[in-house]
């Protein structure tokens, strides 16, 4: 499987590190260039580093059209959701994953059918939990 | 009609005066506080301090009953959600950005902007049609990624002046779509002489615009 991984800081990097049992190859497109160089340094991984702000060229790059996931997990909302909804609807990547943090985006997005994920919907839910418990 | 406009550096700025000059109802959302202070105290426009793309400052201003909304905040993908949110959340019907990636421009149309507007397009072809004997001007990004419409005039020393269009070489995946002959248009065909300062209307991928340029225009 062909896995394009958007982001570079530490949830891309663990997603890079847990996919390396599974994925074929693993392209990660990122703006910090020492993290891409350590991150391209385990086999089977390449990296793309995003210098300007051209979404659409460092993706046809990236060789998205070939990709079977796409993760976006930069730390940048926006970011994400535009790399992932060009993913999804340019170019049909069967499985594409969103990271946001802001738990109301994921909302507002997850209802339009994207795959979006948040860690803060879960923390949300723990604290919950917690003050319910006493 | 009442119109939000998130983002009001220079652009942002010029447009709320001017939609308020024409009797507009216009709210300003600007998350910088100098030029937030600026807006309301000197210039007297209803402004939000606030990010613009958090749903609930979005609230704030009262989208839900405007009748359009423009981001204008200079950061295309921000401009999107912003966008997508009063659109999904709010319903504002009409939604209007400004990209500066040109190849934003058919990927926010595909992903329901009401009206994307490409600032480097608008400003090369303006900056082009004032430099004289500028021969190939950009027309406008079509919506497939990647592809344009150009306009290429023809120099009078240039090779393919005598030729037939048929004899013509093109990159591939170009194509001449319209021939200008003395202000006159005229559909390609392939018998069609090719004379000095003819101006070709060509499709043409963004990577062989100089390609393109070049087999017309070479001597």
């Amino acid at each position: 499987m062909r896995v394009l991984v958007y982001g570079c800081g530490e949830l891309a990097s663990g997603a890079v590190r847990e996919l390396l049992q599974d994925a074929t190859q693993i392209t990660v497109l990122g703006n910090e260039r020492s993290q891409l160089e350590r991150l391209s340094s385990y086999p089977k991984v390449s990296a793309v580093l995003l210098a300007e702000p051209v979404m659409h060229d460092y993706l046809m790059e990236a060789g998205i059209s070939q990709a079977q996931a796409f993760l976006a997990l930069s730390t940048d909302d926006h970011e994400n959701l535009l790399a992932a909804q060009i993913a999804d609807r340019m170019f049909g990547v069967p499985r594409v994953v969103c990271h946001v943090e802001n738990p109301q985006l994921q909302v507002i997005y997850a209802s339009q059918g994207l795959n979006v994920v948040s860690y803060a919907v879960g923390i949300l839910q723990d604290i919950r939990f917690a003050i319910n418990f006493d | 009609m009442y119109i939000v406009i998130v983002g009001c550096s220079e652009v942002g700025f010029y447009l709320s005066r001017a939609l308020a000059a024409t009797g507009h109802e216009v709210a300003v959302i600007e998350r910088e506080p100098q030029r937030y202070q600026v807006l309301t105290e000197s210039l007297g426009i209803i402004a939000l301090l606030g990010d613009g793309s958090d749903p609930d400052i979005l609230k704030r201003a009262g989208v839900e009953r405007a009748d359009a909304v423009v981001a204008l905040t200079g950061v295309d993908a921000t401009n999107l959600v912003i966008c997508q949110i009063v659109r999904y959340m709010y319903k504002t019907p009409r939604t209007v950005t400004l990209v500066k990636d040109p190849k934003n421009e058919p990927i926010f149309e595909e992903m329901g902007i009401d009206v994307v507007v490409n600032w480097i397009h608008l400003a090369l072809g303006a900056l082009e049609a004032g430099v004289p004997g500028q021969p190939l001007r950009h027309l406008m990004t079509l919506r497939q990624p990647g592809r344009e419409l150009v306009s290429v005039s023809v120099p009078s020393g240039a090779d393919i002046v005598g030729r037939r269009l048929d004899e013509v070489d093109l990159p591939p995946g170009s194509f001449i779509s319209l021939v200008v002959k003395k202000g006159q248009a005229t559909l390609p065909s392939a018998q069609l002489l090719v004379e000095a300062e003819d101006e070709f209307i060509a499709v043409t991928s963004t990577g062989d615009e100089q390609l393109l340029y070049d087999m017309l225009t070479g001597v």
